[in-house]
């Protein structure tokens, strides 16, 4: 998958994949291609999810200087 | 000191004159913490720190001085400024010239210059093409968001609070800076440098942060001149600068800032910043769940149509003609052959993806696949037994006429005729000598 890929163009595509998969009428392997594209697509949106979880940072300037220059 | 009433004792020497003239002024109450308002000609500020001008009007002017020190001086203050002050009359007795001692100045009107002040600073940024420049986009899901703003501040908590009710545990990057007074706008521009430095990925990993990839700065509520720091040049060049989207959240609704105008979004408050920015959990994880069941449920409603296609070809298969059987026969075991190999094939290498993620989504996903692998398996197993040349390898084999349709009933058959016997390993032709027609039950 491209590192361009952001959440949002996922979710978009995410969209159109099981769209075109309900309206059926594909052959089986593309079917099983476009599977296969929206299981990587929703393993990449749960990481996405999952990597804005972190902690609270709350420094003063100076701190935040310092440990910057560190 | 003699008087001036005193003429027996000859001449007065000047300086002495001079100095007289100095204390009465500086006796005299009218003269000492006088307000006085003019406008500045000659604004000098000496290397020696003492700042010298001079007030003028359209009836008179005089000499002032500022001693190094002695009061702050508003930076906005310049040559043409109409200020007022409050003052001492001095003489300085070595050039014999009078002058005002300055303890305190003021500029008049103060909003009316910075709104001049902001006014040009807006036309100079258009004029740059940096009002309709092409702004950052926002990232969908921010992973890490650094926050300029007042420690402590009403405005920081309200922030704080919508975030975690949006998005808990969001994780986020609080820069507390001064947003008023003197320091506000040289703390505003390290803030945002020390979150530009933040949103390098090196830099940030040191941290064991990912980068920052979205800045809000911004402050509550407060008095024109208490918010005026997000009007002034340097922070909003800092705000241009930023090679991540910044959010400008300053006051309220109706206090546009001049970061406003060159930030990639404005927001009307710092509470309409999270809104703008920070999504929400729930809907996204909802909407993740719902693509994946749709996903899921589109892929097992064709492969369970394929696999009826499938059993509607083999129970064809049964009755077909000679000719087409090996056709036919063929299609079914190359199709069944080819979904099979798809599945697997696709069945590992997502496998391998998968294993490194372990979420149940991706569990369900794996489990979903490996129940269409086998019931393929299954599918293809039964159509290998139904293969009509398995059958002919038992030892029966099938009867066509010339014309190769097959013949399944003595009623087809007249004595004398050709027919052709489809065996394991070839045909053989045959008369047909005698008919002999059985029970039709059995």
């Amino acid at each position: 998958m491209s590192k361009e890929m952001s959440y949002s163009k996922a979710i978009q595509r995410l969209e159109e994949i099981v769209q075109s998969l309900e309206r059926g009428g594909i052959p089986l392997d593309e079917t099983l291609k476009l599977y296969e594209e929206g299981a990587e697509l929703l393993t990449f949106c749960q990481q996405e999810l999952a990597a804005a979880e972190g902690k609270l940072n709350e420094m003063k300037l100076a701190d935040i200087e310092s440990k910057l220059s560190e | 000191m003699r008087t001036g009433n005193d003429l027996t004792t000859g001449p007065i020497p000047v300086g002495q004159f001079v100095n007289l003239v100095r204390k009465t002024l500086r006796q005299d109450k009218l003269f000492q913490n006088q307000v006085i308002t003019g406008e500045i000609t000659q604004w000098k500020r000496h290397s020696n720190g003492h700042t010298y001008f001079t007030l003028i009007d359209s009836d008179g002017q005089i000499n002032a001085v500022i001693w190094q020190g002695r009061c702050s001086i508003d930076p906005l203050i310049e040559e043409g400024s109409v200020v007022v002050v409050i003052a001492n009359l001095d003489l300085w007795t070595k050039a014999g010239k009078i002058q005002l001692v300055v303890s305190k100045i003021a500029l008049v009107n103060k909003l009316g210059v910075l709104e001049e002040r902001k006014k040009q600073l807006i036309a100079d940024l258009r004029n740059e093409g940096l009002l309709d420049r092409p702004r950052l986009e926002l990232p969908t899901i921010p992973h890490h968001i650094a926050i300029i703003t007042g420690s402590g501040s009403a405005a920081l908590a309200d922030m704080n609070r919508l975030i975690d009710n949006r998005w808990p545990g969001l994780r986020r990057t609080i820069i507390g800076v001064m947003v008023q007074g003197e320091n506000a706008p040289s703390e505003i521009v390290r803030g945002l440098l020390a979150a530009s430095k933040l949103s390098v990925p090196e830099i940030a990993g040191r941290l064991d942060l990912p980068p920052v990839d979205l800045i809000i700065v911004g402050r509550g509520g407060g008095a024109p001149e208490d918010l005026w720091a997000f009007n002034l040049e340097p922070v909003v060049r800092a705000i241009v600068a930023s090679r991540i989207p910044v959010v400008s959240a300053v006051g309220h609704e109706s206090d546009l800032m001049v970061a406003d105008l060159v930030a990639d979004l404005r927001a009307s408050t710092p509470s309409n910043a999270i809104e703008l920015t920070v999504p929400e959990y729930d809907y996204h994880q909802m909407l993740n769940m719902s693509l994946l069941e749709r996903l899921d449920d589109a892929a097992q409603r064709i492969i369970i149509d394929s696999r009826k296609g499938l059993q509607l070809l083999q129970s064809r298969l049964v009755n077909a003609p000679l000719r087409g059987v090996y056709n036919a026969n063929q299609r079914v075991s190359e199709l069944a052959n080819r979904l099979s190999n798809v599945v697997a094939d696709k069945f590992s290498e997502e496998r391998q993806q998968l294993h490194r993620f372990t979420t149940t989504i991706e569990l369900s996903i794996q489990k979903k696949l490996a129940d269409e692998t086998t019931r393929l398996a299954v599918l293809n197993t039964s159509l290998n037994s139904s293969n009509p040349s398995n059958v002919l390898h038992r030892g029966y084999s099938m009867i066509t006429n010339k014309s190769g349709s097959v013949i399944s009933k003595t009623e087809d058959l007249i004595e004398g005729q050709q027919i052709i016997l489809a065996l394991a390993d070839g045909r053989a032709k045959a008369t047909v000598n005698d008919i002999e027609e059985g029970d039709k039950n059995e």
